[in-house]
């Protein structure tokens, strides 16, 4: 009897927390099939009729083709250069010794865990603007690409479950370390390889700031984050809720279907590396 | 000729190791030098910086009220996401190491607001409170829970909404935390205990909870870094509103860099931008160091 009331305690705070968790993500993809009037009227939850009609205009007359476009690209561009930068850091910091390994390692432990907030904003943009990195996506994806301190910690934990005999016998066959890497680790980790993919294309497909502060002078590479959070501020704000509810959702359903097929990833890779007592 | 060659592969191991080192010290430590640089520096982004010595620090501790008050508010935003977010989580992830069907869709459903946009979704909520025509309060009407709209953003529930936000984001992230904490637990601890006839509450309390005493450790510092950081979703909602009631720390430093929003334009104000962002650092600091001590020594006694 006392078994019985408890799981039905249990049901009913999953099925709240399920509610909870869910109800936004549905209220915005619902709302971008209703029409603006039925938006700002407060109509029910689900839309009367069902109107496509909001992503023609969101992709026609508001630019979103072209702001979809950048967020791929930038997301792409980040996610090439973490897993290159990451990868190749982490075999040597993993196998090889070298003066300063130490010192490396704990620079790279302490960032983790230090909050540094908006104040490395300002000095990155001054810097990729003087390198003249600026006018396209490639100084914002050189940013958020930064040191990945977290992806290499992952990277060198997996990079120790390959045997080390196996590099040995490259050598002894002559491979040089590049090509060691190259065909012998790199093809051996690919698991870990897809969760730092799936986590540097998900930080910058979803980066508002940092997007935000290089796009302030140069409109043409706002992101689709950007974009949609600026309706917000635009002059006819409220003549454009079905704009916002349709561009946010074409920020969120591309990420929910990648996290549909890959979701095991994405859970396990958060612990993969992190907490371990 | 053997020392030539393998001078050769060290070469080729530092070229690997560049790229990633570039942009670490480019990116992280080249930001902090150039704070406690312009911490001293009068600068407006514009004109040449002049060195003003230590009066951003003056007017810091002296003059500048906004900048205490969102401190306390970080800590009123810290303290209330915690006090939610630990408990949920743990009692999630103690529901969901017991295995049942739809295990995994579950904790795939709580898991995925931590997938989406936190600003797109923060917008999506500033729609989803509206007092007149969103739609929680018409939903909270239709059932007769509440008899006139709640205004969920304006000055006395502001801050409990931003949290509620942060909670949604958030509780995924510490339930995996806890959930592979609780699975590191050996079962033959359980089934001895059972055998000695112990019963649920003795367990939680006599097993469960001192074992996830390390990861419970490193978890609440994680989210308490976390809390003072996230200002993307507070941006959105709020931008600090109504009358500063949620202007967290780091929302008001990142103003001061970066002064563009529809109720302010003024002046950017670097070097002191730089002053107040070290002095917040050296406080997380000296939070952080406290909480170690403290539940280091916590930990000792139990």
């Amino acid at each position: 009897m006392k078994k019985t009331a408890t799981r039905l305690l249990i049901i009913i705070f999953l099925a709240v927390m399920i509610i909870f968790t869910v109800y936004p993500v549905l209220y915005t993809i619902l709302g971008s099939f209703k029409t603006n009037l039925e938006l700002q009227g407060g109509g029910k939850f689900f839309p009367s009729e069902w109107h496509f009609s909001n992503y023609v205009d969101a992709f026609q007359k508001a630019q979103f083709l072209k702001f979809t476009w950048n967020s791929l690209y930038l997301s792409g561009l980040t996610m090439l250069f973490s897993l290159i930068t990451s990868s190749m850091a982490a075999y040597v910091i993993a196998r090889h010794n070298f003066t300063g390994k130490k010192v490396l390692l704990a620079a790279y432990l302490s960032v983790m865990f230090v909050a540094l907030g908006p104040i490395t904003l300002f000095p990155q943009y001054m810097l990729m603007n003087d390198l003249g990195l600026t006018g396209n996506l490639l100084g914002l994806a050189l940013v958020l690409t930064g040191g990945q301190a977290s992806n290499i910690f992952l990277t060198i934990g997996f990079i120790k479950t390959v045997p080390k005999e196996l590099d040995e016998s490259a050598i002894m066959d002559g491979a040089g370390y590049f090509k060691i890497y190259m065909s012998l680790i790199l093809p051996l980790i690919r698991p870990i390889l897809g969760v730092v993919a799936l986590f540097s294309f998900r930080l910058a497909w979803n980066d508002y700031i940092t997007s935000l502060v290089f796009s302030i002078s140069n409109q043409s590479i706002k992101t689709l984050t950007v974009a949609v959070v600026g309706l917000r501020y635009s002059a006819n704000a409220a003549a454009e809720l079905h704009i916002m509810t349709a561009g946010a959702s074409i920020a969120i359903i591309p990420i929910i279907i990648v996290y549909i097929f890959a979701n095991r990833q994405f859970i396990n890779g958060l612990t993969a590396g992190a907490v371990k007592g | 000729m053997k020392s030539k060659s393998r001078s050769k592969l060290n070469s080729q191991l530092y070229a690997m190791l560049l790229p990633n080192l570039i942009l670490f010290i480019s990116l992280t430590v080249y930001p902090i030098v150039w704070s406690l640089r312009y911490m001293l520096f009068d600068y407006d982004g514009i004109r040449s910086a002049s060195f003003v010595g230590l009066d951003n620090f003056v007017r810091l501790f002296t003059r500048d009220d906004v900048y205490w008050s969102s401190l306390l508010n970080t800590f009123e935003y810290a303290a209330g996401k915690l006090v939610l977010i630990i408990p949920l989580a743990l009692i999630l992830a103690m529901i969901l190491n017991i295995p049942f069907k739809g295990n995994t869709l579950v904790q795939a459903i709580v898991f995925s607001p931590t997938i989406m946009s936190s600003a797109v979704m923060a917008l999506m909520f500033y729609l989803l409170l509206n007092v007149y025509n969103g739609d929680l309060n018409r939903l909270l009407l239709s059932i007769g829970i509440i008899q006139e709209p709640i205004n969920w953003l304006g000055t006395s529930l502001a801050m409990v909404s931003v949290i509620l936000v942060a909670v949604w984001g958030g509780v995924g992230n510490y339930m995996v935390y806890f959930l592979s904490g609780l699975q590191t637990i050996p079962k033959d601890i359980y089934e001895s205990a059972e055998l000695d006839g112990a019963t649920y509450w003795p367990r939680l309390f006599k097993i469960t909870l001192p074992m996830l005493g390390p990861v419970l450790r490193i978890v609440l510092m994680l989210a308490i870094l976390a809390a003072f950081q996230d200002i993307q979703s507070i941006m959105v909602m709020t931008e600090g509103g109504p009358l500063g009631e949620t202007q967290v720390v780091f929302l008001y430093l990142y103003q001061l860099f970066f002064p563009i929003s529809t109720t302010s334009a003024i002046q950017p104000q670097i070097g002191y931008g730089a002053a107040a962002s070290v002095v917040t650092g050296i406080i997380l600091g000296i939070i952080t160091a406290i909480y170690l001590f403290v539940s280091k020594k916590l930990d000792d006694i139990f």
